[in-house]
């Protein structure tokens, strides 16, 4: 039942004052929490930058073993390579030598150099041109020696001459040069 | 959205302290009495009053004190229009054959009569209380009907609400309101308060009141003069009724009101009482008179006291008109209290 003549004033607790704490509170809680989630996020992109750079360091970590690995690898192709050349320049200034050997008067079908020898293809002449004017020096730089003449149809003879270093290395590699 | 709002709002209020602010203006003074409500029931209550009717800045700063603790607030008024009343029925269309309440605004007491107040007057005290705020203005009816509660609904008795400067009357029989009128009291400090009784009177009322006349001795017909006015009553029919008075006497509470102790009647206080006296006779005499009214007779006189009335009062009452008159204390901001919590249900 109604005892008043007037109705009361709407009464609220949100009074300015009220809104003016709440507004107060909630503008610094909301920065808060934007802190905190721009924190949250900064931090997950950092773990996630750092899970990335780690993978990155250890992927660039097997590169660089791998490139290590290629580069000895290449060290050694380098230095076979140069090996290789050396003996190249070494083979060719033998050829060289060996060509300058030959005298004029006797001429070569076919060379086969060894690893520890030289088989010379040839026809000379005579025995005696070939004794003086190319076993000689071929004795001189090779420790043996063993030649087999046959004769040729114009009379000249053909020769093989097996010239062995003493030297125990055995190897397949072999170079053929034909004229 | 707004059943949220409402949810809140019902939190803070079960979180926060009800505070209710009452106030009584007087011709002079203003009467405060704040009751802070907890969830508990009354945590502190303080009775203050300032001498201006109207909000002074002291006041205000004192009423804040307390409101300014909780929003839920509420500032009630006993109603001081002179232009108030009750009509015992709350049918409209009745009312107006006892009243043109058109310019009042009115509600109906517990569909059973009427109390109303003028809107003009309403608004006047809205205005001029902008600065402290209206939310409750109760009628001093509903008041003196709260505070006689117990009493109403049992035989016809006359029930008075004595404020400083008004008196609010009203006869109920079994909860049931017959008449009731709001009366100005003009008291005057002059010596010439009296300039309206008979130098007779005064000396009839003076060797009366020396003379501590036994009730037994009165002869009625002696005083049939002043009794003219009550010729309307309908239930004295005859002096056997008159013989029955004792029987009806309120022994419960009278032995309640052994214990109080009334002022002895000083001049000043024979002025005041005297003029409340002389609007009570009146308005008595026109409850009997007026044809509106169902006149029964009136035997017991039911006094709440906000002022502290003098003997007189009641001596003038019981050897006039006849009355049991029973007097109690009625603390008028704590009852304004009680009506502002039924209001609000707590």
């Amino acid at each position: 039942m109604k005892y008043s003549y007037v109705k009361p004033r709407k009464k609220t607790p949100f009074t300015p004052e009220f809104q003016l704490i709440i507004i107060f509170f909630g503008i610094s809680i909301s920065m808060l929490m934007t802190t905190y989630i721009f924190l949250l996020y900064k931090n997950y992109t950092f773990e996630k930058d750092k899970m990335r750079i780690v993978n990155e360091r250890l992927a660039l970590q097997k590169d660089i073993e791998l490139l290590n690995t290629k580069i000895a690898y290449i060290q050694k192709q380098k230095a076979l390579a140069e090996k290789i050349y050396t003996n190249n320049t070494v083979l060719r200034d033998s050829i060289a030598n060996l060509f300058d050997l030959v005298p004029e008067r006797i001429t070569l079908s076919k060379a086969q150099l060894l690893k520890n020898g030289l088989i010379l293809y040839g026809i000379t002449p005579n025995k005696d041109v070939y004794n003086f004017m190319l076993q000689a020096p071929l004795r001189s730089i090779f420790q043996k020696t063993y030649t087999s003449f046959y004769p040729a149809k114009n009379g000249w003879l053909h020769f093989v001459s097996k010239n062995y270093m003493e030297d125990d290395t055995t190897d397949d590699e072999e170079l053929t040069n034909e004229d | 959205m707004w059943s949220k709002k409402v949810v809140l709002s019902k939190i803070f209020e079960a979180l926060y302290v009800k505070v209710l602010v009452n106030i009584i203006i007087q011709k002079t003074k203003t009467l405060i009495y704040i009751e802070v409500y907890g969830r508990k029931g009354v945590v502190e209550h303080i009775h203050n009053e300032f001498d201006t009717p109207t909000p002074s800045q002291q006041m205000i700063d004192f009423i804040t004190s307390y409101t300014k603790e909780t929003p839920y607030f509420y500032i009630s008024y006993l109603d001081p229009s002179n232009t108030q009343g009750v009509v015992p029925t709350c049918n409209k269309n009745k009312l107006a054959y006892y009243k043109d309440i058109s310019s009042c605004e009115y509600l109906c007491f517990n569909n059973s009569w009427t109390f109303y107040t003028s809107k003009s007057e309403l608004y006047e005290l809205e205005k001029e209380q902008g600065l402290l705020g209206v939310d409750f203005v109760f009628s001093p009816f509903v008041v003196l009907a709260n505070f006689f509660q117990d009493k109403i609904s049992s035989h016809i008795s006359l029930y008075v609400l004595i404020l400083e400067d008004s008196i609010v009357l009203s006869v109920f029989e079994d909860s049931m309101l017959l008449y009731g009128e709001h009366l100005v009291v003009k008291i005057t400090d002059d010596e010439d308060t009296f300039s309206h009784v008979d130098d007779e009177d005064i000396t009839e009322i003076e060797d009366a009141l020396d003379e501590n006349i036994d009730l037994e001795d009165i002869d009625v017909d002696d005083n049939i003069e002043s009794l003219e006015d009550f010729g309307d009553i309908e239930d004295l029919d005859s002096l056997e009724d008159i013989e029955d008075f004792s029987d009806n006497r309120d022994i419960e509470e009278e032995l309640q009101e052994g214990d109080m102790d009334l002022k002895e009647g000083d001049k000043e206080h024979f002025n005041q009482d005297y003029s409340r006296f002389t609007l009570i006779e009146e308005s008595v005499a026109h409850y009997y008179k007026d044809d509106r009214y169902e006149s029964k007779f009136l035997e017991n006189i039911y006094i709440a006291d906000s002022v502290g009335v003098s003997y007189d009062l009641k001596k003038l009452l019981e050897e006039e008109m006849f009355f049991n008159v029973y007097i109690r204390r009625i603390d008028i901001g704590v009852e304004v209290s009680e009506i502002a919590k039924k209001e609000l249900g707590l």
